[in-house]
């Protein structure tokens, strides 16, 4: 009880974590609904160990050791499944659920200030899980193969064989048993498995099932004829209840009521309200300007009986209220890196006690600005990498005396604006990165080959950091390692337009900057023609603009480049990628040299037309998930053009 | 007392049994659709071609500030492409995550169908069409196929996802 009564911060930081939990077990509860129906889809467990793992951070930064352990506990087994070495099994989805009740309750308790539910129950179940390994994982085969059987309309039976006392030779008497029933009846598989009575593995008891048109007692007989057999008996076998269908539909009832209750007193605005508000506003000015139109056509046409002139004032003061209108919804959008900020010096000294290292943190730039949604984008992001550099960066004091560093380690967040960005970074003066080891790891786990690896330069080996799964620390600690993280950062970040780069020198330190856009509601774009369409590319990707005038295009391994003050550049052309048609030299006036993700890359294109401020609009779910389209922006003259995400183009 | 009173009341819902539908042309054939699922009928307006869409999605327009998707129902169908006539309309669908549009050929009119005019699909048509088909009605010049455009939306856009998915994992 003692960690509740804390200061005014961790009463804050508590109640965003809080929040957060929420948020995140809502979403996992759906996603493990859809995994029961898809056990094999990959991708949601992924998301529900990524759950976990934010969820285990963020409780480890507030020191809340029930979430922590239960947490971790799920990661562990998730992995395991990730991995392959497990199969989702029932009971393994049951207590999927049970994490996820646990810690609802848990969080419903602390927001209350009540003493959270003990976890040693639940942490005993998973441990029962974890350490029942294989046979559990065998015996749901087995129940799977059962169920298939009776779906398919056949008798299934269970045969249970009981021996006697001190039997000599059990497992071969299991085996000649098995062996002299299978030749009578199909047998679908028995208790201990086959594997199982071949490695000795055998009890005193001997369970068969098995599918026969009479009611069994054929294959009863003869188990009971056999040697050492003190007991045969046969039962009908009927398919297993599913009781977490029952146990769902209740809860589903009841959980809405405690929620209510609890998180009725405090008020977060939820980003999609604030879009939706965004796009009323962006209807509300088109239809601004059709009223001004009118307005103007009215005084035109000669119309004086005062009509005109009372539709013409009204759409000026229309146009005042829709502009503050909108002003007012785009500044609500944004908001002080501080409010995700305030969290890091507490979460980076317990981190760095915990590591047994000593570190100081340091953080400038937190009054800057920046939109909602990409403030919460990076929250996640900036965890992670503090993490790291706390963990994997900075070295243990006596390593860094013997560097002849000084025995403190240095870990610096600091923001600032640069044209219409905003760049985060993170600096720490620890180990580095070093490539050679990136390498090796990524060998042994069949992420590149030996060949590959040796061609890879310094920098394209760092750069695999951001490979899902990937991760050099061997050992999952309870902070970090393993191997969410830079991919989660760098997907993150994406999502929101925005890039992450690391530079990294062994021995000196690493340094992760993120570039962010200002806001995702309205950004500056170049509008280029390829053909007959017009697409927006962000401002913030694009380096340069060169005129395709008096630069030669020449080919380097049958791939276009061309040379842009002595650097070898790759071109393609843009239309040409979209459309996946053959490169055409024709028609290209400018190539633009993007900026993305450490990679320069010159896309041809058939003519500028300008820099305009864009609204960015959704295109619903049908086209969200097109590769390099980031969405849809309305220009001046009306027409719909699609923005291009130039990180994904290629 | 129960019986005399159920009677007028039967004659009530036998009168209002009938569905109220649009009808629109593509190819030659009369389709339906429940006219509770159209938000809208819009002349065709300039429609801006997506990059990398599946391709019965003809491309997006501005629908008063907002970005909607078409689809053009005759890739969909298989139908040879038309166009350019000034008969087709755009007819606007609600489709869970917000509207799509559908290209048809020309939108004929809002007609009332009485329910028992209306043939379940099965008995009529097999093959994968059945799950969009909600039935077949007959009216006086022959026959309308009556459409859930909605499920179709949702089903190109289950199969679009699904693609997506697939490459960002070859990607990966």
């Amino acid at each position: 009880m003692a960690q509740l009564n804390k200061s005014p911060e961790y009463a804050q930081d508590l109640k965003l974590l809080l929040a957060e939990v929420t948020e995140l077990l809502a979403a996992t509860e759906e996603n493990l609904v859809e995994l029961e129906k898809a056990p094999s889809d990959t991708s949601l467990i992924q998301e529900v160990f990524r759950v976990m793992h934010t969820i285990k951070g963020g409780a480890a930064t507030l020191g809340l050791q029930d979430a922590v352990d239960v947490s971790h506990s799920m990661e562990a087994l998730l992995d395991e499944v990730r991995s392959g070495g497990r199969v989702l099994t029932r009971p393994l989805m049951d207590s999927l659920f049970s994490v996820v009740d646990y810690l609802e309750e848990w969080s419903s308790a602390l927001s209350a200030k009540r003493e959270p539910p003990s976890c040693r129950k639940l942490l005993g179940r998973i441990r029962a899980l974890k350490d029942e390994g294989d046979g559990e994982t065998k015996d749901e085969v087995l129940i799977s193969k059962i169920d298939s059987a009776i779906q398919q309309g056949k008798n299934v039976f269970c045969l249970k064989v009981r021996f006697g006392t001190d039997v000599p030779l059990l497992s071969v008497r299991c085996f000649q048993i098995l062996t002299v029933i299978e030749e009578s009846v199909e047998v679908i598989g028995s208790v201990p498995s086959l594997e199982q009575i071949e490695s000795d593995q055998v009890k005193d008891v001997l369970e068969i099932y098995f599918s026969a048109d009479d009611n069994g007692e054929e294959a009863r007989g003869i188990a009971q004829k056999s040697q050492d057999v003190k007991e045969a008996t046969v039962a009908r076998y009927r398919a297993r209840a599913r009781k977490n269908e029952a146990a769902h539909s209740k809860e589903s009832s009841e959980a809405p009521v405690v929620k209510r209750s609890d998180l009725g007193k405090t008020v977060r605005v939820d980003v999609g309200l604030l879009d939706f508000l965004m796009n009323m506003v962006g209807e509300l000015v088109i239809d601004r300007t059709r009223l001004s139109q009118i307005a103007a056509q009215l005084m035109r046409d000669g119309e004086t009986s005062g009509t005109g002139n009372e539709v013409s004032s009204l759409a000026s003061h229309l146009q005042r209220t829709s502009t503050e209108l909108q002003e007012g919804i785009m500044e609500a959008r944004l908001l002080p890196l501080k409010s995700i900020f305030s969290k890091f010096p507490r979460m980076m000294r317990d981190l760095s006690q915990r590591c047994g290292k000593e570190i100081l943190f340091d953080m400038t730039g937190e009054s800057t600005e920046l939109d909602r949604t990409v403030l919460e984008a990076i929250d996640d992001p900036l965890i992670h990498i503090l993490r790291n550099a706390v963990d994997h960066g900075v070295e243990m004091p006596e390593e860094r005396a013997a560097k002849g560093k000084p025995p403190k380690g240095r870990v610096t967040l600091s923001a600032w604006h640069e044209e219409n960005q905003v760049l985060v970074r993170v600096e720490d003066d620890g180990a580095g990165i070093d490539g050679e080891k990136l390498k090796k790891a990524a060998i042994r786990r069949g992420i590149v080959t030996e060949e590959a690896a040796a061609k890879m330069t310094e920098k394209e080996a760092v750069e695999m950091i951001f490979l899902p799964g990937f991760s050099t620390t061997e050992v999952a600690t309870e902070v970090s390692g393993r191997g969410v993280g830079m991919d989660v950062v760098r997907v993150n970040l994406e999502k929101v337009n925005g890039q992450v780069k690391v530079k990294t020198k062994v021995d000196s330190g690493t340094q992760v900057t993120m570039r962010l856009p200002l806001t995702l509601a309205i950004m500056r774009a170049l509008l280029v023609k390829c053909g007959e369409s017009v697409f927006a590319i962000p401002t913030s990707s694009v380096e340069e603009v060169v005129s395709m005038g008096g630069i030669s295009v020449g080919s380097v391994q049958g791939k276009r480049v061309m040379n842009f003050r002595g650097r070898v550049v790759p071109v393609v052309s843009l239309e040409g990628a979209l459309r996946e048609s053959m490169w055409s030299t024709s028609g290209h006036k400018y190539a633009l040299l993007t900026r993305t993700n450490d990679q320069s890359l010159a896309l041809c294109v058939d003519d500028l037309i300008g820099e305009e401020e864009i609204v960015v609009k959704e295109m619903g779910r049908l086209l969200s998930r097109l590769k390099g389209i980031a969405g849809a922006t309305i220009l001046a003259q009306g027409d719909p053009a699609i923005i291009l995400d130039v990180n994904r183009v290629i | 007392m129960a019986a005399e009173e159920a009677t007028p009341f039967e004659n009530e819902t036998a009168a209002r049994r009938e569905r109220q539908i649009v009808a629109f042309s593509l190819g030659t054939e009369t389709y339906g659709v429940d006219i509770a699922s159209v938000r809208e009928i819009i002349p065709i307006q300039k429609i801006v071609s997506v990059p990398r869409a599946p391709v019965f999605v003809e491309g997006i327009i501005n629908l008063r500030g907002r970005v909607i998707p078409v689809l053009d129902l005759r890739k969909h169908f298989g139908f040879e492409q038309k166009k350019g006539d000034p008969n087709q309309r755009i007819v606007l669908v609600e489709a869970g995550t917000g509207s799509i549009g559908v290209i048809v050929d020309a939108v004929s009119s809002v007609l009332r169908i009485p329910e028992d005019s209306v043939e379940p699909p099965a008995t009529v048509i097999v093959g994968p069409e059945v799950e969009y088909i909600q039935g077949i009605a007959k009216v006086d010049d022959g026959l309308i196929v009556l459409l859930d455009l909605t499920k179709i939306i949702s089903e190109v856009e289950r199969r679009t996802l699904k693609d997506a998915d697939l490459r960002s994992a070859v990607v990966q």
